[in-house]
């Protein structure tokens, strides 16, 4: 299988943006990754194998449905870069006409 | 009497007997810091006054826990209330947690010392601790050579003897593979045994935290304390904890154990290989029956794991936007543009590449070609083990292709991923496994066993490593360095 990774579009999916450089250093690098795994291929699968791995084999527990404490406002926005009173404030997401 | 040099145990039992005090303890390592750590740089933060007025609070304490006074090294992407923690990275870079993860209010509530919050890859990717943002850890055994990763200054803290133990935490290797290089022991517990919550998430179905130490039994005795049922981590089982300190030395246990065929080590260091060898042979002297195997699913195993390790990552790290904690860029005219920047700026190049390469896997058109494949190859590696472990209680396999390497070495991503061979199927399968020290080779540099038994049998696993340990007789005590070299 030939292999082609339009590098532009993972990174607008990835909100990354990388210089020409980077592109030029980890498109490649990752032509070959993706080479590597392909070695997937040659296995055959049993069509009755699982495809969804559970990392759990028992039934998840639950809580009980009780309203505990949790963090004060000022606790959750302590590590925020730009607060204005309770909020946490980012760039205008509405435009203007 | 040099404190540092004595395991858990020994500290407790001196610390019963009001023999010395928790002040002395940390004391000592703090001394043992300031001397090395100039050289070996494990630790991103030590918390110097902090865990010196924990000391003295402990030594007034009635009713003491079961660590009083044990001073630990954490690894920084577990999370610690009012300290640090960075996972070494620049988006991460002022980050003070406003809570702190299980493992370590357990460990605090046995009035355990947290000295420091140790380095690592950044977010947990890598085998070297050279992708840290900050700087490159050394290995205390040689220090033209890497420690390993992505534990990599807790298995160096330990080693060198600036920790009584550490925490790290085991996606693909990341205990085992540093404890293998640094010469100490690390277990990777079965996965859903001990909590995760306040664990920086990379795979989320693979993570799991486990302790680096000097010993077999200190490793139980931290299991045992960080192991159990916490309400915040929904994968946890509710399954009881065994007293594995207790149950490590009751009987002799039954070895029925499953070893690689030769020709699965081919391209295997000599030396590891033939340490290997010779520490089989041991087990067979000690009553041990021994299987050679083949694990044909195996040699996919690496390749399963870089897309779903990729793609788990890609999704968890789509919350570092700037937005609620963290860096944030400055440069920007829009959210998206905020968003991008925070990003670009912010990680490291082998997080970008693990994240660009997991949104590849998950994308349209490539999901079921990449993805659904790795999913299926990881079901096809499970029944494999469960089928193993009907007929035996134990695989044992080098823990590492090859020692420690040199700084700077492996600047291809694939030579790096390979040093995580053989411990990325136990990570697939959820299994618990064990590195211990068995010999060094003739540079002087710490080769590892790997244990893996099968789920929650952790007790069986220090038993075996407990009688093994006995038999090498491996000593911290040939650390290459002379510290007082300047």
């Amino acid at each position: 299988m030939k292999h082609k990774i339009d590098i532009d579009h993972i990174c607008e999916l990835s909100h990354l943006k990388l210089t020409e450089e980077e592109k030029s250093v980890l498109a490649p690098q990752m032509i070959k990754i993706v080479e590597w795994v392909t070695k997937l291929e040659e296995l055959k699968f049993d069509v009755t194998l699982n495809e969804i791995y559970s990392s759990v084999s028992f039934p998840l527990p639950f809580r009980s449905d009780e309203v505990l404490n949790s963090l004060s406002t000022e606790l959750a926005l302590s590590n925020s870069p730009e607060k204005n009173r309770e909020f946490i404030r980012v760039p205008k997401v509405i435009e203007e006409k | 009497m040099n404190l540092t040099s004595l395991s858990i145990c020994g500290l407790q039992q001196l610390l019963a007997k009001k023999e010395i005090k928790a002040e002395e303890v940390v004391l000592s390592y703090l001394e043992k810091i300031q001397e090395r750590e100039k050289r070996i740089s494990a630790f991103i933060t030590v918390v110097a006054e902090k865990a010196l007025a924990r000391a003295r609070e402990i030594d007034q304490k009635k009713g003491k826990g079961r660590l009083a006074g044990i001073p630990l090294a954490i690894k920084d992407n577990i999370l610690t209330e009012n300290i640090r923690t960075t996972c070494a990275s620049k988006i991460l870079e002022d980050y003070v947690p406003p809570y702190s993860a299980t493992v370590v209010r357990k460990l605090e509530a046995e009035d355990a010392i947290i000295i420091g919050k140790t380095n690592m890859d950044e977010f947990a990717m890598g085998s070297s601790t050279e992708n840290s943002a900050f700087f490159v850890t050394r290995n205390p055994w040689n220090l033209t050579r890497v420690p390993g990763g992505s534990s990599g200054g807790s298995a160096a803290a330990v080693a060198a003897e600036e920790a009584a133990a550490a925490l790290g935490s085991d996606t693909g290797g990341s205990v085992r593979q540093p404890a293998a290089f640094c010469g100490v022991v690390g277990l990777k517990p079965t996965y859903s045994r001990v909590s995760r919550y306040g664990l920086v998430a990379y795979a989320s179905s693979l993570d799991q935290i486990g302790p680096l130490t000097r010993s077999v039994e200190d490793s139980a005795i931290l299991t045992q304390i960080i192991a159990g049922y916490d309400s915040k981590d929904s994968t946890l089982s509710p399954q009881p904890v065994p007293d594995y300190q207790k149950e490590m030395k009751e009987g002799s246990p039954s070895i029925k154990a499953a070893c690689l065929k030769e020709k699965e080590l081919k391209g295997l260091n000599p030396e590891v290989k033939d340490t290997y060898y010779r520490t089989l042979k041991w087990l067979e002297d000690l009553g041990a029956r021994l299987e050679e195997r083949d694990f044909p699913s195996w040699q996919y195993a690496l390749a399963c794991y870089y897309i779903i390790a990729p793609s788990e990552a890609s999704s968890n790290l789509a919350r570092y936007d700037g937005v609620r904690y963290g860096f944030r860029s400055p440069r920007y005219q829009n959210l998206k543009e905020m968003y991008q920047n925070t990003r670009t700026a912010g990680f490291g190049q082998e997080v970008k590449r693990r994240i660009l390469l997991g949104t590849f896997a998950l994308s349209s058109g490539y999901y079921d070609a990449y993805y659904l494949k790795a999913a299926k190859t990881r079901s096809l590696i499970c029944q494999e083990f469960e089928r193993t472990f009907k007929e035996v209680n134990f695989i044992l396999t080098p823990t590492t292709p090859e020692p420690a390497f040199l700084v700077g070495e492996k600047d291809d991503p694939i030579s790096m991923y390979l040093s995580d061979i053989f411990t990325v199927t136990a990570n697939l399968a959820g299994l618990p496994a064990l590195s211990l020290p068995i010999g060094l080779s003739r540079q002087g540099l710490p080769i590892g066993l790997q244990i893996i038994g099968n789920h929650f049998q952790e007790s069986h696993i220090f038993k075996l490593a407990f009688l093994l340990e006995k038999k090498v007789k491996f000593k911290n005590n040939k650390l290459t360095f002379d510290w007082k070299e300047e």
